[in-house]
């Protein structure tokens, strides 16, 4: 059950986040069931002006990430709280395969290297990054490992789901 | 003759230059490369360079069913590898919906507890012999053999454990693990005091820690740290507090924090939530309800179609398991939120105007694993 602290958390955020992105869809999530609280969807941009809210409200960045849908990817954000009363709002971001989405980390400095990971692993370039090379992979390294048409995936080839 | 050049010939002068430490050195806890920007004997910049241990957990994910995942993430964070593989678990329990027995929640809490009792004491430890005292780090391998002990009696494996099963855990405890505990506990009790004499009072170990390396909390926040270097700086967030999960609602303990910020309050942190950990034990051994370990589960989990975050407190801060899935047995993806990442990358923040051999002593407070940065 949710705590009074949370409710009311929750219509700031909403009143705050529709104000901030009007073109997004805001909506209550199921925490049992996802873990989140509130989600955010958007269509290629915004993240700039969902950190901010976020930030006012003293949340912290907890991971981004990619998801890799094969026609579009998918950016999601992930915030949560320090405080008692725990909230999490998850922002899916869908955007183009060859898209350059803005750069958070001139508001969450953490997410250079979150940003960082994410165009090794999928080669999203964000823009106004200040340092976006390789992390992980070979600095020289001509792949993009978690995009589904690399290695071994069940799009490239056919995966025995009871003996592989 | 050779012409070797390290450094770009733009910022090269009389007395800034580069220094490597790393990727073979003593004081980084596995396979880890720090480029440092000195001036003399001051940190300018550094730039951790990490990948030496990248093995790919997140791409295997993709190429096998949920079971045959269940080894991989003990292998990312080997030290605290029964939380990670309790926490994975726990992930696709709640994708599923899958109910767990009560007494298997309280195994799985005292053998996360035992876990991070033997991790925080490599931590604190090492620490500890990064600033040239070896004899507190024999003494804590020396405990934590016990732990290993205990835990390769009921997981088989003295590291990486893959003891969680989706639905509880492979097999009970039996009397002589829970003998073994109380044991333990008894004698770790009685060991603290010579811990306290032996670190704690020592002059050279406090003027190398206290004020060094203070993570503001408007630091930790924009950069995302987690765990004891978060509550060293005066944040009261634990994810057994504020987010509960398993059976960690029905123990009573407290969160350790220290206003500080600075390595001796991350160390302090660390030795108090040792004697917390006790506790939860001693409590979960008092009370734990009989009954079966493992619920009945299909053999393979077919989770429906959605997406699952679920986070947990490992030894060294908050870890989050984002699942998708499209309603096969091999997940869609999986991606695993490393403390250690964003932690390390808080140093970057803290290090400069600290000298060179403050960044051995930042580097083992904030007690980061190299695997589970890499992955």
């Amino acid at each position: 059950m949710p705590t009074a602290g949370q409710k009311k958390l929750l219509e700031e955020l909403k009143n705050s986040l529709t104000q901030a992105v009007p073109e997004g869809q805001v909506e209550d999530s199921d925490y049992t069931r996802t873990g989140c609280h509130l989600e955010v969807r958007l269509d290629q941009g915004g993240m700039r002006r969902v950190a901010k809210v976020m930030l006012d409200k003293r949340f912290y960045l907890e991971t981004i990430t990619a998801v890799d849908f094969i026609d579009h990817f998918e950016l999601v954000y992930l915030y949560s709280t320090y405080y008692q009363d725990v909230f999490r709002v998850i922002t899916r971001i869908r955007i183009a395969k060859d898209a350059t989405p803005f750069s958070v980390s001139a508001i969450y400095p953490g997410a250079i290297w979150l940003e960082r990971e994410v165009y090794d692993f999928f080669g999203i370039r964000f823009q106004e990054h200040p340092d976006l090379k390789r992390i992980i992979n070979p600095d020289d390294a001509d792949y993009f490992p978690l995009l589904k048409n690399f290695g071994k995936t069940k799009f490239t080839e056919e995966i025995d789901d009871i003996l592989c | 003759m050779l012409n070797i050049k390290t450094i770009d010939d733009a910022t090269v002068n009389q007395r800034v230059y580069q220094l490597n430490l790393g990727p073979q050195h003593p004081s980084t806890h596995g396979v880890m490369h720090l480029l440092v920007t000195l001036d003399g004997e001051v940190v300018i910049k550094i730039e951790p360079i990490i990948g030496y241990s990248h093995r790919g957990h997140e791409k295997m994910a993709e190429n096998r069913i949920y079971e045959q995942f269940l080894p991989n993430p003990a292998r990312m964070d080997y030290l605290s590898g029964m939380i990670f593989n309790h926490g994975y678990c726990m992930a696709v329990e709640k994708l599923c919906g899958i109910e767990v027995p009560r007494r298997a929640e309280y195994i799985r809490v005292i053998t996360s507890e035992l876990n991070r009792i033997a991790s925080h004491f490599i931590g604190a430890m090492d620490y500890a012999m990064g600033l040239g005292a070896i004899t507190p780090f024999l003494w804590g391998w020396d405990d934590r053999e016990q732990i290993l002990d205990l835990l390769e009696g009921i997981a088989g494996s003295r590291l990486t454990y893959s003891y969680g099963r989706f639905g509880g855990v492979r097999n009970d405890i039996d009397q002589a693990f829970y003998n073994g505990t109380r044991r333990f506990i008894d004698r770790l009790r009685g060991r603290f005091w010579d811990y306290e004499n032996l670190i704690n009072q020592n002059i050279i170990f406090i003027k190398r820690s206290k004020g060094v390396g203070v993570i503001s909390k408007e630091d930790a926040l924009t950069y995302g740290v987690t765990g004891p270097s978060l509550r060293g700086s005066g944040v009261k967030y634990d994810v057994r507090k504020n987010e509960p999960y398993s059976a960690y609602p029905e123990f009573n303990f407290e969160i350790p924090t220290r206003e500080a910020g600075d390595c001796l309050a991350r160390y302090q942190v660390r030795m108090a939530e040792i004697e917390q950990s006790l506790n939860i034990i001693e409590q979960a051994l008092d009370h734990l309800p009989p009954g079966p370990v493992r619920s009945k589960v299909p053999r393979f989990v077919t989770p429906p179609e959605g997406e699952c975050y679920l986070t947990f407190e490992s030894a060294r801060g908050a870890v989050g398991f984002y699942i998708v899935s499209d309603g096969s047995r091999i997940p869609y993806r999986i991606k695993v939120r490393a403390p250690s990442f964003s932690n390390l990358f808080a140093m970057t923040k803290i290090c400069p105007g600290h000298f060179l051999a403050d960044v051995i002593a930042i580097f083992g407070s904030i007690d980061v694993t190299v695997p589970e940065i890499d992955r």
